[in-house]
């Protein structure tokens, strides 16, 4: 059977360790502050990045790989004969996948499927985990694609942004656009419908955000019985909360794996400092 | 037995629109004369009895529209009393004493006098009328008292021809036993020792009329004016005022077309009023071009009573204080009325009313078009409310009372404007407050209906002021001046101590499964006391985030929810 290789990009916020273990490769996209230019994790980890972000003047953005970049990753990783499932960033919200199926056309003698995971952050690395596991697990490669299939369609996302500005400055606020600032402390709980950002609720406070993030969750576990649940939980410094978070619903709910992971600068960028996205989907 | 055609007696006498207009302005005078007596009877000891206050404004304002008709026909009277206090009815009692007029007006038919038993019949009309318009009709309040008006004079009629004078003291005789009964009908009303405001203003309106049909007081010359807070919405942009000239007038004509007025002017200005009959029709405008609206309108009919103000210098003229406050204390002497300007029209709008300044900033930030000035004090008119709603660039507009006793105007609001108007019915401002959360701008109307009515049931609302009398209050025993703290309306602690009051009332509210607790503070009291109100709050209910916020509202300390 031909060899399967499975590639993701750095909106996936993968935590290192998860992408050694299950050989997923990764093509970065790259943060530009001003003039200076940086890839994601390979030249700019998360920790980093926030700390740049806190003492910038400048708002900085995200710039997909070229198809060049994925040419190269596609040849290098791979042999004559090699099939690759490349696992990437919604379309509708980065050129990152449009970038990948360009090269896709320009890679000979390996079968290469791009797949639009409509998704974001540890969204993407879960359909990149399921994926890669299938394989390891001797799945073929149109076996591995219908798992992805099906995780992409169950996928659930919700999430808190501390404020709505880097997603209304990077022009990926979409409908949440009308969610109003407003002097009592409201936070938005957003999610992704169709693959863009898309209000969900509005909160008082943080700490009441994340209990309807847990709440939906709960919910879904309510109405799902007999399921065990696999869960990506992402945040960008606000570890306290997310632990807090993490250890309630391992402690709760019938959970097969809790991923938790920093989100990384590729996503930072566009949601900024205080953010916590839950995201998972049933086994 | 009289035979037909025998001369009838002078005991059967008339009564015709001057006689009636006379004893109307009477009625009017001593209303206003009485309405700190009727505020006193709120069965609540709080600072906003209102009821003497809106039902003598709305009688005022009803009077207005009779300063330039010139008839004799009573019905016409009747008709232009009960068309001024619809529009300007102010709180729950006034708009049902806009009703009230109204069933007196359709009882008169189109008579040009009357004699007691077609009196009567508009009394009976009348008491019809305030039931068919209250969805849940209460015993014990103007509406008994009304009935009871309405069936004595039916009953006394059928015995006898009465004369006018003779019917309206059955009236006030009736009415009065059955004000002094109220108390038996409501408990609340026994347990504070009062009876019903509602039917006493509706009695002393009354009574007033009679005095003066049979000569017993005369009207003043200056009959005595109530100071009313004017909302006059004003748009800056980049700091210049536009459409800066008020414009307000009466077209008299013949077979006037309202609608058509209305579409034509619209373009010409904003805050456009334009309300009347195909004989009469008052227009109201913020335009910059005064001259082109009256222009326009001299090709319909003639024009009376024009009056022009340049809003620029307006705000600096109304320095009288504003509304008459209680206990001293006073309403602040500017409209507040703050809005969100948006040239592009969307689908839904919404207006709120807010009870201070701060609150007007907090409703704006929440996406509120306009926060109109009107709360504890001073409830805003029909009219006010009509005003704000055309004003809102959208297809639909959401009203957000605030206030329980503002509830009611603004559902009259849905018949006065070619809008879709749709009030939710938010009784105190955290739930006004919760409503805007459950707003989304992306949702359609009937979604945001029902999210902003979901939201409600998640909040609990206090509010903590003083007490206006002593009293008792289930097992409480409020001196005056006491502090006093109501939970969703209800005064669950008195005392001495603000702070003491405070943390009895979030005992009473908060529970386990509360997460946050914000406090806005009114503009009696100075920031650095409110801080440590909060602190000590926080410190109490350590469960809980504890927000503060500055409301400006005057006479309550503090506007409380717990979420």
């Amino acid at each position: 059977m031909p060899k399967v290789h499975v590639v993701t990009d750095t909106g996936s916020d993968l935590p290192a360790e998860i992408r050694s273990k299950y050989n997923i490769h990764l093509v970065p996209l790259s943060i530009q502050f001003g003039e200076e230019i940086y890839l994601d994790t390979l030249e700019l980890g998360a920790e980093q990045f926030y700390q740049r972000l806190a003492e910038s003047s400048v708002l900085p953005s995200t710039c997909q790989p070229s198809p060049a970049d994925f040419v190269k990753c596609y040849e290098q990783i791979s042999e004559p004969g090699d099939e690759i499932i490349s696992v990437h960033l919604s379309s509708r919200l980065s050129g990152t996948y449009q970038s990948a199926v360009l090269a896709s056309t320009l890679v000979e003698k390996r079968s290469i499927h791009i797949i639009d995971t409509k998704s974001a952050s540890i969204g993407i690395g879960l359909v990149a985990v399921a994926i890669a596991e299938a394989v390891q697990n001797g799945a073929s490669a149109a076996e591995a694609l219908a798992v992805g299939e099906r995780v992409i369609e169950d996928l659930q996302v919700y999430f808190v942004v501390d404020t709505l500005e880097y997603l209304r400055r990077n022009g990926r606020i979409g409908a949440a656009s009308a969610m109003v600032g407003s002097l009592l402390n409201i936070k938005p709980v957003l999610t992704l419908a169709n693959g863009i950002v898309t209000p969900f609720d509005k909160v008082r406070g943080k700490a009441r955000a994340i209990k309807r993030i847990y709440d939906l969750f709960a919910d879904y576990v309510r109405t799902h019985p007999g399921r065990k649940i696999r869960v990506g939980l992402v945040h960008s410094n606000c570890l306290d909360e997310t632990l807090e978070l993490a250890d309630k619903l391992k402690a709760e709910f019938p959970i097969e794996d809790l991923m938790i992971g920093l989100i990384g600068p590729t996503i930072g960028v566009h949601v900024g400092p205080g953010t916590i996205a839950l995201l998972w989907y049933p086994i | 037995m009289r035979n037909a055609g025998e001369q009838e007696d002078t005991k059967v006498d008339v009564i015709n629109g001057v006689e009636f207009k006379r004893i109307i302005t009477a009625a009017a005078q001593v209303l206003a004369e009485s309405k700190d007596q009727i505020n006193a009877l709120n069965v609540f000891p709080v600072p906003d009895g209102d009821t003497g206050t809106n039902m003598a404004l709305t009688l005022q304002a009803a009077l207005r529209e009779l300063d330039n008709l010139e008839t004799d026909s009573i019905s016409k009277v009747a008709q232009a009393i009960a068309r001024g206090s619809l529009m300007g009815a102010r709180g729950n009692s006034g708009v049902i004493l806009s009703q009230y007029f109204r069933g007196f007006s359709d009882g008169l038919g189109k008579l040009k006098s009357a004699n007691g038993r077609q009196l009567a019949k508009a009394f009976d009309q009348a008491s019809k009328r305030t039931y068919k318009a209250v969805m849940k009709p209460v015993e014990g309040t103007m509406l008994t008292v009304g009935r009871a008006i309405a069936e004595a004079c039916t009953a006394a009629c059928e015995a006898e021809e009465l004369s006018v004078a003779d019917i309206w003291k059955i009236a006030v005789e009736a009415g009065s036993k059955a004000l002094d009964n109220t108390p038996n009908i409501l408990p609340i009303l026994k347990q504070a020792g009062v009876v019903d405001a509602g039917g006493k203003g509706l009695l002393v309106a009354l009574e007033g009329a009679y005095k003066a049909l049979v000569g017993e007081i005369e009207i003043a010359d200056k009959p005595l004016v109530m100071q009313e807070q004017t909302q006059e919405a004003i748009t800056r942009i980049e700091g210049v005022l536009v459409n800066k000239y008020c414009t307000e007038f009466l077209i008299k004509g013949e077979q006037l077309d309202v609608d058509q007025i209305r579409s034509d002017l619209a373009p010409k200005g904003e805050s456009l009023l334009v309300v009347g009959d195909q004989k009469v029709v008052k227009i109201h405008i913020h335009t910059d071009h005064p001259g082109q609206v009256l222009e326009y309108c001299t090709g319909i009919g003639n024009l009376t009573d024009i009056k022009i103000d340049n809003m620029q210098y307006q705000n600096e003229r109304i320095t009288e204080p504003g509304t008459p406050g209680k206990n001293g204390l006073e309403a602040p002497s500017n409209p507040i009325v703050s809005r969100n300007s948006s040239k592009e029209k969307k689908p839904i709008g919404v207006v709120a009313v807010v009870p201070g300044d701060g609150l007007a900033e907090i409703f704006t930030s929440l996406g509120v078009d306009i926060a109109l000035y009107g709360g504890q004090t001073m409830n805003p008119s029909t009219e006010e409310l009509v005003r704000a709603v055309e004003e809102v660039n959208a297809d639909s507009v959401i009203i957000l009372p605030n206030n329980k006793n503002v509830i009611f105007s603004a559902e009259q609001v849905k018949e006065l404007v070619e809008k879709r108007v749709e009030v939710i019915a938010t009784a105190t401002v955290p739930q006004g407050i919760a409503a805007m959360i459950g707003f989304g701008d992306h949702l359609d109307l009937e979604a945001n209906l029902q999210s902003m009515q979901e939201q409600l049931a998640h909040v609990r609302s206090g509010e903590i002021t003083f007490a206006v009398r002593s009293t008792k209050a289930g097992e409480l025993s409020i001196e005056e001046q006491d502090y006093i703290g109501l939970a969703d309306g209800k005064i669950v602690a008195a005392g001495q101590s603000l702070t003491d009051v405070g943390v009895s009332l979030l005992d009473n509210l908060v529970d386990d499964s509360s997460s946050l607790i914000s406090i806005y503070f009114g503009g009696d009291l100075e920031p650095e006391t409110a801080e440590l109100f909060k602190q000590e709050v926080a410190n109490r209910y350590g469960h809980c985030e504890v927000e503060l916020y500055y409301g400006g509202q005057p006479l309550y300390f503090y506007i409380i929810s717990v979420e």
